[in-house]
């Protein structure tokens, strides 16, 4: 049946209205789908709102998407002129469809820039153009930007801020009601992240998201960044193949292996901390952030992450004390579900990262048979700076990890951090007694008795791999 | 025990090379698009035009398409600040400004552009830290380093950037498993592996890889089926072919896969009645993947295709035209 320009024009312009309209019915949409009806309809909406699904009967979009998207190129290509609000309709209706369509988004951006859309709008067309296609890149893209532009607008609040007077009262409760505002749109990320991981097994770009948002909005944060370990227990452990959510544990670690080294280095040299130690907010490089205190204290102006506060450090669990935690959920894993390779590649972090930790904080040799020679790998991976270190933070840790060789022996005898010479089990650390961590001699005892109990061939096979990198990895 | 994820292939699959059928696939893809799809993919575009064409270039066939009206196009497509769109009207970025680049190659003629604004516009792009922006809008990636320095080498302006900076913020995106992600503390993944070590073989810093982990690493990514994944846990992909065997090619790894089980594995994506491959046996065909499939099998020697080259994904014989021998480890 062939329409003419006219009857498709109309049908497309009741149909961008209705989808606009049902926004505005209801606030709480939640997800957007596609009804699958082959059939034309003409005098019926193809609009169809049930609850909080905003749906649209598939016969209408082979018409609506097309001419959508030929009118925003027109505007683009400045041959025909569409006003804000119809910009704001027709884009909202393109990528409910094709989110994708990056000029699309770049379009939003302009609105926003102008004051014609808010952040929080964008936020939510992305959010729920992501329950249809978990993946985008392009809405996890346009999203990035967004928070770019609410972390500026927190790191530098409005004109009345400079008013003197009240200055410092003012500055304080302005402070905290965004250092709160950034914790809501934090954990909506954390939310939103999450559920892009559920519709999708192994979604890379909504890992690979969350991660940003902890890079960018709570660098150095050791209260997200424990919380965020625990929450997310339970989680792969219901996702064993998730290879994306059990590397982020691993970001997660290490991140927490970073903070509280840095913390020990620190406690007896504070001043070689700070390379800025102006906290005058003057001072305040772009990347200001508002999250950075692990104890909850807005500090806005604050241009670097500070030392964290002895009740920080205590409140936290020792890393040795995470360390095992984290092998002994792999290992239950690796026990429950034979065969993913996931949960052995998890493994191979994990040690690593433990093994260097012990290497670069603990004077003397290495553990049980160890050999702290480093192999040509090793090398290898060391001869740069930048190796297995998490960006995007305010500091620079690349002189950080060179120096720590120097620094990691003051730090070895602090409090609740000390680490058992696996030589002497007995020997227990100050502070609670902790059980033993992962060392060589007890990753291949426990190689040997998967492949003693196990019946799958791939686990033997995953076992037998982990052993093989273990001993040209690791050495010896 | 559990079922490692893996595609069994059919007894029936195809085993033969149908390189005609790939050829006349390609000539009529887009004339026969109807408005919806074709218009869901124009985001895209120009790369869809750079794999179309390459992947005929492979095969010998590249007089089938329309040269001037693609030039015409690409011309037509490049913006005032000098970068390039993917399609008339939509707004420039690095991914469409290699690929432009990469088809005008092809055809020798990238002087239809504005060279000098095109490399100002790639300059532009450079970030403090040595990162490249997609475009004017920030996000960071390192496939939008590779796409910089693509572009630039095959215009001979690699001097237009900071390499030494530019290579400082890729090495700082190598992971503890020798893997690459998109940005720094981001997961390896085969596709970024590949513009990563892509980049530094550009850069002439191959020997920052650490080729034996490295290789490992990619190496694990095939399965039983003879097929590669992009990351542990997933299903093969025939893209996959491309990405992880380049990259093993580029760090001189190649032979740590068995060549004729992945030979097996991509025969049998191609769709023996319509022509093209898909990403795996039995689903729908495009352009994308015909292109990786072709590539991937012209990497494992195959007589009846062209050389490819594993940094550029492009004719050996384009590359050596323009002078262009980026390094490989061996």
């Amino acid at each position: 049946m062939a329409e003419t320009e006219n009857e498709v024009e109309v049908l497309v312009q009741r149909v961008v209205k209705d989808i606009n309209n049902a926004f505005k019915r209801n606030p709480n949409i939640d997800e957007i789908g596609l009804i699958p009806c082959p059939e034309v309809r003409y005098n019926r909406s193809p609009i169809v709102l049930v609850e909080n699904k905003l749906g649209v009967e598939s016969w209408c979009v082979k018409y609506l998407l097309p001419y959508v998207h030929n009118k925003l190129l027109l505007y683009r290509q400045r041959k025909q002129w569409l006003d804000r609000e119809a910009l704001v309709d027709i884009t909202c209706t393109l990528l409910l469809l094709n989110p994708d369509f990056t000029t699309a988004w770049n379009v939003r951006k302009e609105l926003l820039q102008c004051g014609a859309l808010s952040p929080e709008r964008d936020l939510y067309l992305g959010k729920l153009a992501l329950t249809k296609f978990p993946k985008s890149p392009e809405t996890w893209i346009h999203r990035r930007w967004i928070l770019q532009q609410v972390l500026r607008e927190c790191s530098s609040p409005g004109p009345d801020r400079k008013d003197q007077g009240d200055g410092d009262r003012h500055d304080a409760a302005e402070k905290t009601r965004l250092s709160e505002h950034l914790h809501r749109v934090l954990y909506e990320e954390m939310k939103v992240c999450a559920d892009a991981a559920g519709r999708y097994p192994s979604n890379y770009n909504a890992w690979s998201h969350r991660i940003w948002v902890l890079q960018n909005m709570a660098p150095g944060n050791l209260q997200v960044l424990h919380d965020e370990l625990s929450s997310m227990r339970q989680w792969v452990s219901m996702h064993v193949s998730d290879h994306s959510g059990f590397h982020y544990r691993q970001f997660l670690l290490k991140a927490l292996v970073r903070e509280l080294s840095q913390s020990l280095s620190s406690s007896s040299s504070p001043q070689h901390y700070h390379p800025q130690p102006s906290s005058n907010p003057s001072h305040s490089p772009h990347k200001a952030n508002p999250l950075h205190q692990a104890n909850g204290e807005a500090t806005a102006a604050a241009p670097c992450p500070s030392p964290h506060s002895p009740e920080d450090l205590a409140s936290m669990p020792a890393l040795p004390q995470l360390f095992h935690q984290e092998v002994e959920l792999c290992t239950d894993l690796i026990k429950s579900f034979p065969g993913h390779e996931t949960l052995w590649c998890h493994r191979r972090h994990v040690f690593y990262l433990w093994h260097h930790w012990r290497r670069d904080h603990h004077y003397g040799q290495g553990f049980g048979s160890e050999s702290p020679h480093l192999n040509h790998t090793d090398a290898g991976l060391s001869s740069h700076p930048h190796t297995a270190c998490p960006g995007g933070v305010g500091l620079d840790r690349v002189q950080r990890r060179n120096g720590q060789a120097q620094e990691g022996q003051d730090a070895m005898e602090v409090d609740g951090v000390g680490v058992p010479d696996p030589r002497d089990t007995k020997r227990l650390k100050r502070g609670p007694p902790g059980p033993c961590p992962p060392a060589l001699p007890s990753e291949h005892s426990f190689i040997a008795s998967v492949l003693d109990s196990c019946r799958s061939p791939e686990q033997g096979r995953f076992a037998l791999a982990y052993r093989k990198w273990l001993d040209s990895v690791i050495g010896q | 025990g559990t079922q490692v994820k893996d595609v069994v292939i059919k007894s029936d699959a195809p085993s033969a090379l149908l390189l005609d059928k790939h050829a006349d696939y390609i000539a009529a893809y887009g004339s026969k698009k109807d408005d919806y799809e074709y218009t869901l993919s124009e985001y895209l575009r120009m790369s869809g035009i750079y794999w179309g064409l390459t992947v005929m270039d492979l095969m010998g066939q590249l007089t089938r398409m329309n040269q001037q009206e693609i030039s015409d196009f690409i011309k037509s497509c490049q913006h005032d600040c000098g970068g390039i769109s993917a399609s008339i009207g939509h707004d420039p970025h690095v991914l469409y400004t290699l690929s432009a680049v990469q088809i005008l190659s092809l055809y020798d003629n990238v002087n239809v552009l504005d060279v000098d604004k095109m490399v100002e516009y790639v300059r532009g792009l450079q970030q403090e830290d040595g990162s490249f922006a997609g475009d004017k809008w920030g996000e960071i990636d390192t496939r939008f380093s590779f796409c910089a320095v693509a572009t630039l080498a095959l215009l001979g302006r690699l001097d237009a950037i900071n390499m030494d900076k530019a290579v400082e913020f890729v090495l700082s995106c190598m992971n503890f498993d020798g893997g690459f992600g998109c940005r720094p503390g981001s997961e390896s993944h085969a596709g970024q592996i590949y513009c990563c070590t892509g980049f530094l073989s550009i850069a002439g810093q191959l020997h920052q890889v650490n080729a034996d982990l490295l290789g490992w690493w990619l190496c694990e990514r095939q399965l039983p089926s003879g097929g590669l994944n992009g990351r542990p846990e997933k299903l093969p992909d025939v893209c996959y072919s491309w990405w992880v065997l380049a990259s093993l090619k580029i760090i001189g790894r190649i032979h740590w896969i068995d060549k004729s089980k992945l030979r097996s594995f991509i025969l049998a994506c191609q769709d023996e009645e319509t022509g093209g491959f898909a990403d795996r046996p039995g689903d729908m065909v495009d352009p994308f993947h015909t292109l990786f499939g072709v590539a991937g099998l012209s990497l494992l020697g195959e007589g009846q295709i062209k050389d490819v080259n594993p940094v550029l994904c492009m004719p050996e014989d384009v590359l050596e035209r323009l002078g262009l021998h980026p390094d490989l480890l061996s």
